[in-house]
């Protein structure tokens, strides 16, 4: 029983909706094991790699790199080698995937169903698409059949075709370098002469046995050697060791590339007409997509009420200065603070510390504050995250924040550093910003805006005192939590950063 | 508001200004401040003038060997003004060049001297600036010696060393690492009785012995005086010479060269309100270039030695890269840092020395190929020097290259691409070397240790 099985866009993260092919790391006809790496996925903040969810034959690639696919569409399709060309097709269209991207894709979806050709079609015929299902309709012109005589300089794929129609090679033109005869060339030879070629000329991946998946990172090879196989996804083992004192060099790595059929011509680049403009277009790039995509629904979808608090902070400014004043290599900011504060916050209201989930109507409450912290770029923001900042002393936080920060400017930042989260801290107070509000970073259903630090007059017992105060401006979705219980969320946060002592504890 | 940066280095040497730039490479906003000129030391007062200055010295040695060429040169005057003037504008144009390469990176340039006034804030002359990570790049300055005081006329240090108003007739060279080697030959060359003198028991005591006593022979042979387990006392300073003791014996000289390694300027930049931790002289750091001060770095000659421009430069990538978080940044193997000596005859190594590398306890090949045997060496007319490879005998694993003679400065990167990449012994000797080159002397050396020279 032949299976045919779809390699999807996987959903990495909750946030994430669609993903952009960049390369891929296996040709068709190649097999793969369940962990081996397929392809790269760029989705709007980073690109991972793709890992095989099963094993499996890849038959055939629909999303050629720099394709968008939603979340589930279909990448490949994987499927043994009994599964025809047409079952796969039938099997995309109940999918609802692209087409196949080979040149005549019309025809496979005709299965069977005209009579074989006649013979002798003009030689512009090439492009119409031949309704024929299997190889078996090819016709060689007997001015080409024969055996290959001797040595002919034509790619492995070319000498076997030949074989299997018993074509003689020495009669056709090569068109490759130094005249290598490729399988177009046989193709085109065909057709020249007055036969006719049943399928499609294959891309030029074609199917060859599975690759070795064992671990080679023990086999002897050259630096060089092992840099480009790993680049090429070409495991060592496939490789002969023809290099100095039995080592795998460049050379033999380049054989197996050719032996897998991985090498290709990279096609013309397109010419762009130059004209002359008089504004600069800046095409948004994937960060500031993923910015007015996000926001935009988060805005729309989750109904943000907000609730105000101003902090007194002077109790915090002298634990922050008596610390940084005695411990060198501990420097808290009053965020670093806020971040601790925020975590603790989480875990005494843990109707808050939560993820919503908009597809199953339900939320997700952690054990644990993984807090996001608002990081501004030239081109944009993003929230990394300082994991378990409920456990975390003041002093890891603090360091934490310190490194995300650079990462993110640098964009050094790994996935999992950005991914995630229950709750955001935005902090606005270094431009001197006295109090704002922020939209919800999904699937979080609540922000903090954090304005500036000032002295401010302050009316205790009658008389004006002037006191720190910083303004929070609490942002909760409503679909998951109601007033009441984010005003207890803030109740807990003005403790805990009014009597700074309590993190310490 | 006082302006904030992602990266604030201070010191624009070979260490600050590229650190500076792979920082503004990063996408991080940076600063370097500078109270000088742009390019430290090195381009301004250490590595760059100095080769300028011995490219004089090679002139003078080659006028004074025409004869087996066939030449001969009558009437030829020297002017060591001229020459100093060239050492300078060959810096001038380098340090220019380092000023294009920040504005070219976005990297700011703030002139002036910097002081930490607090975790991240940095004031210069009044200017106050903040950054999340700061990297101290303030490099080094002449060791004094306990009673010889550089008065910048009689006694010098390597700055009035590299301007003489006239060429001393007698000159002694307190100290023998490179910087007291380079000067005792430029001198030499130009000229000047040199005596060398040294306190430990072999000249350029970082070295190999056998390079060391290479390079005694062939100073000795050129009428330098070299004193090894030497120390230099009761220096006294007269208005037409200098009188000192070494070990006893009274000289009298013209001028004096203090030449007794370097110490970290760690001076004046708040360090120790911060409670920024020393250790000899030298800013403490751990294998990222990290203080114990928060987000506070150092790199290069304030950081201890080797004190070399290239280690500087080194750890500036390193230390930017790492907290940037950029993958797959390795620490710094000190010993590992080639080290490069420009006298007559030029010295370079990299690694273990022989006695070093056998205190390890491994089994050693050590292979050695004499330039005596070198046909480019012959033709250049300096067929004196040798290579000489330490290899572990079990895993072929480079331990040491030690090599003397001419242009090896230049070689020596091909044992540090060979160690960089792990190459065996076995590699080496694969290598095809191009004929004749003096670097058949690299490959010689290494058949020698694998036991089978071709051309001895």
């Amino acid at each position: 029983m032949s299976e045919i099985n779809a390699i999807e866009v996987p959903k990495w993260g909750l946030s994430m909706e669609e993903g952009t092919v960049t390369v891929w790391r296996v040709s068709e006809g190649t097999s793969f094991r369940k962990g081996d790496l397929l392809c790269e996925v760029e989705t709007s903040k980073i690109t991972n790699e793709l890992e095989a969810p099963f094993d499996g034959l890849l038959r055939r690639i629909v999303a050629q790199p720099g394709e968008t696919l939603p979340v589930g569409g279909v990448l490949a399709v994987s499927a043994s080698e009994t599964v025809s060309e047409a079952e796969i097709e039938e099997f995309l269209s109940s999918r609802g995937a692209h087409p196949a991207p080979a040149a005549a894709p019309t025809q496979e979806t005709a299965p069977a169903a005209a009579p074989a050709p006649t013979a002798a079609p003009t030689p512009t015929a090439p492009a119409v698409p031949k309704p024929a299902a299997s190889s078996g309709s090819t016709l060689v012109p007997e001015s080409l059949q024969g055996q290959t005589s001797g040595e002919v300089f034509a790619t492995p794929h070319a000498l076997k075709l030949a074989a299997k129609l018993s074509l003689d090679l020495d009669k056709v033109t090569g068109s490759g370098r130094a005249g290598r005869v490729s399988m177009q060339d046989v193709h085109n030879a065909i057709r020249a002469a007055g036969g006719s070629v049943a399928t499609p000329p294959p891309p030029a991946r074609s199917v060859l046995p599975g690759r070795t998946l064992k671990d080679d990172s023990e086999v002897d090879a050259t630096p060089v050697a092992r840099r480009l196989a790993g680049n090429l996804g070409i495991n060592l083992h496939d490789c002969r060791a023809t290099g100095s004192r039995g080592r795998v060099c460049e050379a033999d790595v380049r054989e197996a590339e050719r032996k897998f059929g991985l090498v290709t011509t990279s096609p013309e680049p397109a010419s762009d007409a130059e004209s002359p403009v008089e504004f600069e277009t800046v095409a948004f790039d994937s960060m500031r997509k993923a910015i007015g995509k996000r926001l935009q629904a988060s805005k729309r979808d989750a109904p943000h009420f907000r609730l105000t608090a101003d902090l007194e902070i002077d109790a915090l400014l002298a634990l922050r200065k008596q610390i940084n004043a005695m411990v060198p290599s501990v420097k808290l900011s009053v965020n670093d603070f806020i971040v601790k504060a925020c975590g603790a916050a989480l875990l005494r209201v843990p109707e808050v510390n939560v993820q919503f989930d908009e597809q199953t109507q339900s939320v997700r409450r952690y054990t644990y504050a993984d807090v996001s912290v608002a990081v501004a770029l030239p081109s944009g923001l993003i929230t990394p995250i300082v994991r378990n900042t409920d456990t975390r002393s003041l002093a890891s936080v603090s360091e934490e924040v310190h490194s995300l920060v650079t990462k993110a400017k640098s964009g050094t930042l790994a996935p999992e550093e950005f991914q995630g989260g229950t709750f955001t801290v935005s902090n606005l107070g270094m431009y001197g910003v006295r109090e704002f509000d922020a939209i919800i970073n999904p699937p979080q259903a609540a922000i903090l805006a954090v304005g500036a630090g000032a002295q401010r007059p302050v009316v205790v017992n009658g008389e004006v005192i002037p006191r720190t105060i910083l303004t929070v401006t609490l942002s909760c979705d409503h679909r998951v939590i109601d007033g009441a219980l984010g005003a207890s969320f803030l109740a807990e946060l003005k403790r805990f950063v009014e009597s700074p002592a309590l993190m310490l504890v | 508001m006082s302006e904030k940066y992602d990266v604030l280095v201070i010191g624009a040497g070979p260490g600050g200004y590229v650190a500076a730039i792979r920082a503004a490479q990063l996408g991080l906003r940076t600063a370097v401040v500078e109270r000088d000129r742009l390019g430290g030391i090195c381009l301004n007062w250490g590595c760059i003038p100095t080769k300028a200055l011995l490219h004089g010295a090679d002139v003078a040695h080659t006028l004074a060997n025409l004869k087996p060429l066939g030449f001969t040169a009558t009437g030829v005057d020297f002017d060591v003004a001229a020459l100093v003037e060239f050492s300078r504008s060959v810096s001038e144009r380098l340090s220019g060049g380092v000023g294009y390469l920040m504005r070219k990176n976005g990297v700011d340039v703030i002139t002036g001297s910097a002081r930490l006034t607090g975790k991240g804030v940095v004031d210069v002359d009044g200017a106050e600036y903040r950054a999340d990570h700061v990297i101290l790049a303030t490099g080094a300055r002449p060791r004094p010696v306990p009673g010889v005081i550089p008065d910048g006329d009689r006694v010098w240090t390597y700055f009035e060393a590299l301007v003489p108003a006239e060429l001393p007739k007698s000159l002694l060279v307190v100290g023998s690492g490179a910087i007291g080697v380079e000067f005792a030959s430029l001198y030499a060359d130009l000229g000047s009785e040199v005596t060398l003198v040294e306190l430990a028991p072999q000249i350029m005591p970082a070295e190999d012995v056998e390079v060391a006593d290479h390079v005694r022979t062939r100073f000795e042979k050129r009428g330098m005086r070299v004193r090894t387990s030497t120390s230099v006392s009761d220096i006294d300073v007269g208005p037409d010479a200098v009188t000192a003791t070494l070990d006893g014996d009274a000289i009298t000289v013209d001028r004096v060269l203090v030449a007794a390694g370097v110490q970290g300027n760690v001076e004046g930049l708040g360090l120790e309100e911060l409670g920024v931790e020393l250790d000899g002289g030298f800013v403490r750091t751990d294998q990222w270039c990290r203080t114990n001060v928060f987000g506070l770095y150092a790199i290069g000659d304030v950081a201890g030695a080797p004190c070399l421009a290239h280690k500087a430069s080194h750890e500036g990538v390193l230390c930017v890269e790492k907290l940037a978080g950029v993958g797959h940044v390795a620490p710094l193997d000190h010993h590992y840092v080639p080290g490069c000596t420009y006298a007559r005859p030029q010295v370079a190594s990299l690694g273990l020395t022989e006695a070093q590398a056998a205190a390890t306890g491994r089994e050693l090949r050590v292979g050695r190929f004499d330039l005596t045997a070198s046909g480019k060496a012959l033709a250049l007319g300096e067929p004196e020097g040798f290579v000489k490879t330490i290899f572990d005998a079990t895993s072929g694993e480079l331990l040491g290259a030690h090599m003397v003679g001419a242009e090896v400065t230049e070689q020596i990167q091909g044992f540090g691409i060979a160690r960089s990449l792990e190459a065996t012994a076995d590699d080496l000797a694969e290598v095809v070397f191009a004929h004749p080159t003096l670097s058949e002397a690299m490959h010689e050396s290494v058949l020698a240790a694998l036991g089978r020279p071709l051309n001895t």
